[in-house]
This record gives structure tokens, C-alpha cells and sequence, in this order.
């Protein structure tokens, strides 16, 4: 009875049949990539996090070494591979069928459900870049403060640097690759690029180019770990820019209001008509 | 003949139309959008906030023998006013929530513990009470009343931020003050922080970089924390507005197409 019952809200807010009887803003239709994209993202990080805490003091200390090679080079070409592999995938996937979508009429339901599904994946960019910019640096200042350190693949580093650094990235710009065919009243290639997601994916970038300039300063001059050195200051930018995420809610918001008017209009046209 | 409607007042039917609006039934926006939404800023504003705090003022943060006199009380209320003083913006503008500081406060609060509990204490070993973080809830709660009291981000950033700098002092100072006690060790006199200190090994944070108070006017002597919260108010007027920027500039410029189209 109460799927019948949920059935039939979900037909009068137009949710699509395919969702199992799911309406555009039901937990389990609209929201569903929210639960596993972050369900995925702390399975990831649950995973790094027991690897370094059984190998960082048996493998992790000399870069030199055999275990070493064997825990964490390993890890690292793993990470890198399994992102690039998804990467393709996903973009690949987003594109093509993307392309066909272009030029379809969007049924409003729809339409909603596709913001939605877009709420969904920048909740996982913002669990992942919570993950990059608090979880592991508090692990990186405590490992690197206490071990001395002999290459830029240290055990924290691994993780944060080469996962959760550029999976942000990818999921910032997925996200937009998605908006692009699917929600063009907004994203589509007519309307240029946004300044929400340039800021988004500029701070998810930049972060990936800072990585470059603290490890090359490492090699260099600053040896030691001093959290709060001047050359560690511009890691800042990515959280700051990130502001462009509350950009992008606002954004879509107001789309949401547009689609609802457009909605009332053509309900109440049909009986303005048979009024007249 | 029909008794004439009672004519009611400009400000009245603006309420009324106020009130349908909030009430107005909508097909698709429903309370889920903003539960998604408040949940899933928590994480981004939490990450900006601790990795804002870390690197401005990490190193005070991270130790208890750190968290000195003159420095401590400059660069923590500094880097924790950045993105409470966003949020407070971006609450305000939206919902005239004076709420920011706070929210922001809260999800740090949370950020930093996890961060500590299970990097410094679970996974290398320090004791939390010689790594804790420091609270900010205490001081965004006041920040916020501040806001909402003056509906000002100008007096709230003069008298706010003041608050602020020293409210962090204030209440951090509680759980800090037991650890500043003083304790023979090795024939010299020294602090119950620097005894922790001196136990725990931080290889890579030489005895160079370790912090050692020294002042040039010995007259200071325990005013010194004063003088630098003074300093730490002003400073923190400047991290307000950076955090303002971020609000204004970041967050809230980007949509303003949208805003006129609507």
C-alpha cells in the first residue's frame, strides 16, 4: 500500500518511472548518488587510512627500502591508475551521452532530478576537499613534524596529495561536464562559463599546482616542517576559493524557483482557457 | 448592501504576503534540499576553516608549549576570524541568519578533534592534552549576538572582532592555564607545557623553530599576554574583512546574474 501510495506522489510530482516509483527529490531517487559518491569516498578514505596506520612505521620511514617500494610506490601508481581510469571513464560516459541529450526537450521532474543528482556529486566534492584540507593535513603536520623525511611520497602524502587532490578536482569538473548537456538552462555552452565552477575547479587545480611548489621548496630550502611557513601559506587559496561552491547552490536555487513558476503557469494556463 | 472590506495597512499586507510566501506549497523544493545543503556545507567549511587555521597558526595550535604569551594570542583569533567572518556574510545576506560564526565554529570544532584524535593521538601517539585544538564556539556564539544586535558588518567587525580575539584567549585559556603551572625539571624551572615538550620528540621541528618567549622590554613581564591581545583585536579586524571578501567576492558576486534574471 504505501508504495502504491508513494507511487502515486511521485507520478503527481512527475518523477520518472524508472527510478522505481522514485519522485526527483525522494532520498532514494534524485539524492541517490549522494549516499554512495560519499559512501564510495569514506570507503576510500577508511581504506588509506588503516594502510598507513599498519605500514607507516614498517614501511614508511625510508624511501630507499625494498618495503617501501612494496607499500607505498605501489600505492601511489595505484591511486594515480584507478583515478585515471575512472576519470576516463566517467568524463567518457558524461560526453557521449551527454551529446545525446543535446537539443531534448527536459521535463521539468526532470530537470529537477538532474540538479539534484548535481547536489549530490559537489556534496561528495565537499566531503572529499573536507577530507584533503583537515582529516589528512593533521596527519601530515603530525607525521612530518615527528619523522624525518627523505622523498615527497611520504606516507600522508600519498593519500592526500595524489587521491584526494585530484579526485577533487575530477569531481569539481564532473560535476560541471554534467550541468553542461544536462542542465543547459543553466550550464549549457550558450551561457558561458560560470564563475562558480571557475572558482571551484580553479581552487581544486591550484591546490594540485601548490603541491608542486611545496614539494619543489622542500627539495630546496625548507627541509624541516614548520606548518605555519610562509611557503605553505598559498595551500589557503583552494579553501578560499571553494567559496564558489556556496555559488553554485545559489546559482541552481534560483533555477529551482524558475522551474516552479514555469510549472504553475502551465497548470493554471489550461484553466484560464476554460474559463474564458 | 455589502459592508465595505476594513482597509488595512501598507505594512500589513506586506507581512500577509510575506507569510503566503513562506507557507506557499511548491511541487519540488521541499525540506530535503535544505538538509542536503546544510549537511554537505558543513564538510567545505570545515575544510577552509581548519586548513586556514592550520596554516596560519598551526604550529600554535598543534602544541601546548606553543601556545605562548606574546605569538599565540595574535595568530589564533587571526586565522579562526577568516572563514566564520565568510560564513557570517553569506548566513546573513541569504536567511538574515546571524548564524555564521557559529555554524562555522561548530563544524571546526568537530574538524579539529577528529583530526586530532585519530592523526595525533590514534595513529602517532601524543597524549590529546599536549595536542587539543582550541574552541571558537564560545566566541562565534558573541560574534554572532554582535551581528545581530548591530546589523552592521562595520561595527561588527570593530567590536566583533575584538570579542573575538578575546574570547579565544578567554575560554582556551581555561583548559590552557593548568599546563602553565610551573615544574622542576632537570634542575631548571620551566612549565608543565615545556616538560611536554621536552618528552615528546619532534625531530623535524628543531630546537630553532621550537618556541622560546623572550621579550626585549623585561618590564612587560606577565602583562606581555595583555599587549598581544590588544594586538590580536586589531588583527583581527583584518582577518574579518579578508573573510568578508571571501563572502562577498567568492561566494556571493559569482550569482548576482542570476539574482537580477530572477
Amino acid at each position: 500500500m504505501a508504495v502504491v501510495q508513494k507511487r502515486a506522489v511521485a507520478e503527481y510530482r512527475g518523477g520518472p518511472a524508472t527510478l522505481a516509483g522514485y519522485g526527483p527529490t525522494d532520498w532514494l531517487g534524485g539524492w541517490r548518488p549522494l549516499w554512495y559518491s560519499c559512501g564510495i569516498i569514506l570507503a576510500c578514505n577508511l581504506f588509506l587510512w588503516i594502510w598507513d596506520y599498519n605500514f607507516e612505521y614498517y614501511a614508511g620511514l625510508n624511501s630507499n627500502s625494498r618495503e617501501f617500494t612494496l607499500y607505498y610506490r605501489t600505492l601511489f601508481w595505484g591511486e594515480l591508475i584507478s583515478l585515471g581510469i575512472f576519470t576516463g571513464l566517467w568524463y567518457g560516459w558524461l560526453v557521449r551521452t551527454g551529446r545525446e541529450l543535446l537539443g531534448e526537450k527536459i521535463e521539468h521532474a526532470e530537470e529537477v532530478r538532474r540538479i539534484a543528482v548535481m547536489w549530490s556529486i559537489i556534496g561528495a566534492t565537499s566531503l572529499s576537499l573536507w577530507i584533503e584540507a583537515s582529516f589528512w593535513p593533521n596527519w601530515d603536520g603530525a607525521w612530518h613534524q615527528t619523522m624525518v623525511r627523505d622523498t615527497a611520497l611520504t606516507p600522508t602524502h600519498i593519500p592526500m596529495f595524489y587521491f584526494f587532490f585530484p579526485l577533487s578536482a575530477i569531481l569539481a569538473l564532473g560535476t560541471y561536464l554534467y550541468g553542461r548537456f544536462r542542465v543547459p538552462a543553466l550550464y549549457g555552452a550558450d551561457k558561458g562559463f560560470p564563475w562558480s565552477f571557475t572558482l571551484l575547479i580553479a581552487a581544486c587545480v591550484l591546490e594540485c599546482v601548490q603541491v608542486a611548489f611545496n614539494e619543489w621548496g622542500h627539495s630546496l630550502w625548507i627541509a624541516e616542517e614548520f606548518f605555519a611557513a610562509p611557503f605553505h601559506w598559498p595551500f589557503v587559496t583552494y579553501g578560499w576559493l571553494a567559496g564558489g561552491m556556496f555559488a553554485f547552490w545559489g546559482e541552481t536555487i534560483f533555477r529551482l524557483y524558475e522551474i516552479e513558476k514555469a510549472a504553475e503557469q502551465e497548470q493554471s494556463q489550461p484553466m484560464a482557457e476554460v474559463s474564458g | 448592501m455589502a459592508a465595505a472590506t476594513p482597509a488595512i495597512s501598507p505594512e500589513l499586507r506586506k507581512r500577509r504576503e510575506l507569510g503566503d510566501l513562506l507557507r506557499k506549497q511548491y511541487r519540488w523544493i521541499d525540506r530535503t534540499w535544505d538538509a542536503v545543503f546544510w549537511i554537505t556545507a558543513v564538510f567545505i567549511v570545515a575544510g577552509a576553516a581548519d586548513i586556514t587555521k592550520l596554516l596560519f597558526a598551526g604550529d600554535w595550535d598543534f602544541w601546548t608549549d606553543w601556545k605562548d604569551a606574546q605569538w599565540w594570542p595574535v595568530l589564533t583569533p587571526f586565522a579562526t576570524i577568516i572563514i566564520p567572518s565568510a560564513l557570517q556574510y553569506i548566513q546573513w545576506t541569504a536567511w538574515r541568519f546571524p548564524t555564521g560564526a557559529t555554524y562555522t565554529s561548530v563544524c571546526l570544532f568537530f574538524a579539529s578533534w577528529l583530526g586530532r584524535y585519530f592523526q595525533w593521538h590514534v595513529a602517532e601517539g601524543y597524549p590529546l592534552n599536549f595536542v587539543y585544538p582550541v574552541t571558537t564556539v564560545g566566541a562565534g556564539l558573541i560574534m554572532d549576538l554582535i551581528l545581530l544586535e548591530t546589523k552592521s558588518y562595520i561595527l561588527t567587525s570593530l567590536f566583533g572582532s575584538a570579542a573575538w580575539a578575546f574570547f579565544v584567549w578567554a575560554y582556551n585559556y581555561v583548559s590552557l592555564a593548568p599546563f602553565l603551572q610551573p615544574a622542576q625539571f632537570m634542575h631548571h624551572i620551566v612549565t608543565v607545557a615545556d616538560v611536554q615538550g621536552i618528552a615528546y620528540l619532534r625531530s623535524q621541528t628543531p630546537e630553532y623553530l621550537r618556541h622560546i618567549e623572550r621579550g626585549t622590554l623585561r618590564s612587560f613581564l606577565g602583562e606581555t599576554q595583555y599587549v598581544a591581545l590588544v594586538f590580536g583585536m586589531s588583527v583581527s579586524i583584518v582577518g574579518y574583512w579578508i573573510g568578508q571578501f571571501i563572502g562577498r567576492y567568492l561566494s556571493v558576486w559569482p550569482i548576482r546574474r542570476y539574482i537580477k534574471n530572477y
